[in-house]
């Protein structure tokens, strides 16, 4: 399969390994952070980090939109799927996350008509397809998934279709990555840049953390040889006492990105003041609500909702893994009380979280590093 | 009914829904930030019929990397092309 196969070739994975265990120095602990959910999924799913010298560790970061979407919206957005006439469209993983009174799933089972789509566009078409009722997506995601969304309402806007609105939760990249390198409690050496995300927005937003923090970044792909190869692009870096942008996924990323892309992002979004994220609080300026232009469509000028902030369960450490200060099973309730089956955190919920793709894929395979932690 | 029953429930095929684009082995990979590489079958605007490597079949909205032509390798997430496939950057 072309774009596939050749990117998990093992005896070339093998290779980038002992390439990376040469470059790196005797006596000195790499703390490498994939930012983005899909490589963490492709890191457990493939056990890229046997091929890694112990040295070498990889953080599991805060880029899993299901992940950091706070309680308080998962309320909101329950209080929009229990009205009558309302149906309610999200994506699937979404639909698990916990708030404070239950999740979408549930309110489903009571009776709201909660309905999980892969696209925004498919939401349009629901609205299309039933006048009578109201349509309501969940919007959530990086600037990989806001383009969907700001299709969608240009359609929405095009076709005068006022049965239609969007509940907006899209966050931006870059903030949270200024709140984790100013974080006290994390010290890294690099990150591995999230490949689609960059699809859209390109690397230069990354140049700040060469330029300010001294460190390297590597926009990667997500297959298995993409991320080795880009971690021995880092450890390239770091021996030879270099910090930069570099884009090892070249066959996607743009440096530049999808210049369309981000017009049609400036149309519809406008940057909230401030946003709350799971685990890393309130972070200025971190995510997008609808512009002006497009206020007829947005779900939370339409509809009343509670508003109103939840804390985090106590026992639950997402906060903790999001940041990747700890490790998911170094969280008291990993695997026991908390599993994809009943997540308490939303670490746990998507596929993508550390918590579900450490429970999927690694809690058998890697007794070193749980004896290590 | 549980979320995965509903899953499973979905069409394999269905070249009228976006949903064709999506894989449903790997989880969700509207969340996961992960993009699915398709190729165009019959290019038209602002939807065009694509195939995922699988052989499923959706239609994808085009808008962001148009013109297209039958042929033409796109990366797709949440219904939508956001790059094109074998471009050098």
């Amino acid at each position: 399969m072309k774009f596939v196969d050749e990117y998990r070739d093992a005896e070339l994975a093998r290779g980038l390994g002992a390439q990376i265990a040469a470059l790196a120095e005797p006596g000195r602990h790499y703390k490498v952070m994939e930012v983005c959910g899909g490589h963490t999924h492709t890191i457990y799913k493939h056990g890229i980090e046997a091929h890694l010298p112990e040295s070498v560790e990889l953080v599991h970061g805060p880029g899993c939109p299901v992940c950091v979407i706070p309680m308080g919206r998962v309320d909101d957005g329950i209080a929009i799927a229990k009205r009558p006439n309302v149906i309610f469209t999200c994506f699937g993983d979404m639909m698990r996350v916990p708030g404070g009174d239950g999740s979408l799933l549930e309110a489903k089972a009571e009776g709201a008509d909660v309905r999980f789509v892969y696209s925004p566009l498919d939401a349009l078409k629901i609205a299309r397809e039933n006048p009578d009722r109201e349509v309501v997506f969940y919007a959530i995601g990086f600037e990989t998934t806001a383009p969907s969304t700001a299709l969608t309402l240009m359609r929405a806007k095009q076709e005068g279709l006022k049965n239609f609105s969007v509940m907006c939760n899209h966050v931006t990249i870059v903030p949270p990555l200024k709140a984790l390198l100013e974080s006290p409690d994390l010290r890294l050496d690099a990150f591995i840049g999230p490949g689609h995300v960059s699809t859209v927005v390109g690397c230069r937003p990354y140049e700040f953390i060469p330029r300010d923090y001294g460190q390297p970044v590597v926009v990667a792909g997500f297959e298995p040889l993409d991320l080795l190869q880009s971690i021995f692009m880092i450890m390239r870096q770091l021996s030879e006492g270099r910090a930069e942008v570099e884009n090892q996924y070249g066959r996607v990323v743009f440096w530049e990105g999808n210049p369309r892309a981000l017009d049609v992002l400036q149309e519809v979004f406008v940057l909230r003041p401030h946003f709350e994220w799971r685990g890393l609080g309130f972070i200025s300026q971190s995510a997008l609500s609808l512009s002006d232009a497009y206020a007829d469509w947005d779900a939370e000028l339409r509809y009343d909702v509670p508003g109103v902030r939840v804390a985090d369960p106590k026992a639950c450490q997402c906060g903790e893994v999001l940041k990747g200060v700890i490790k998911p099973w170094e969280c008291k309730v990993f695997g026991t009380a908390c599993t994809p089956e009943t997540p308490i955190g939303t670490c746990m919920v998507s596929s993508e979280g550390a918590c579900a793709a450490y429970y999927n894929f690694g809690r058998f395979a890697k007794p070193k590093a749980r004896a290590g932690a | 009914m549980t979320l995965e029953k509903e899953a499973s429930a979905l069409p394999i095929l269905n070249p009228f829904s976006y949903d064709a684009a999506c894989s449903l082995v790997d989880g969700c990979l509207v969340c996961g930030d992960v993009a699915v590489p398709v190729t165009v079958v019959e290019a038209s605007e602002p939807d065009a019929l694509c195939q995922d490597p699988q052989g499923q079949r959706g239609m994808v909205g085009i808008e962001l990397v148009a013109p297209i032509e039958a042929g033409d390798r796109l990366l797709v997430h949440g219904g939508v092309a956001i790059s094109r496939l074998g471009e050098r950057a």
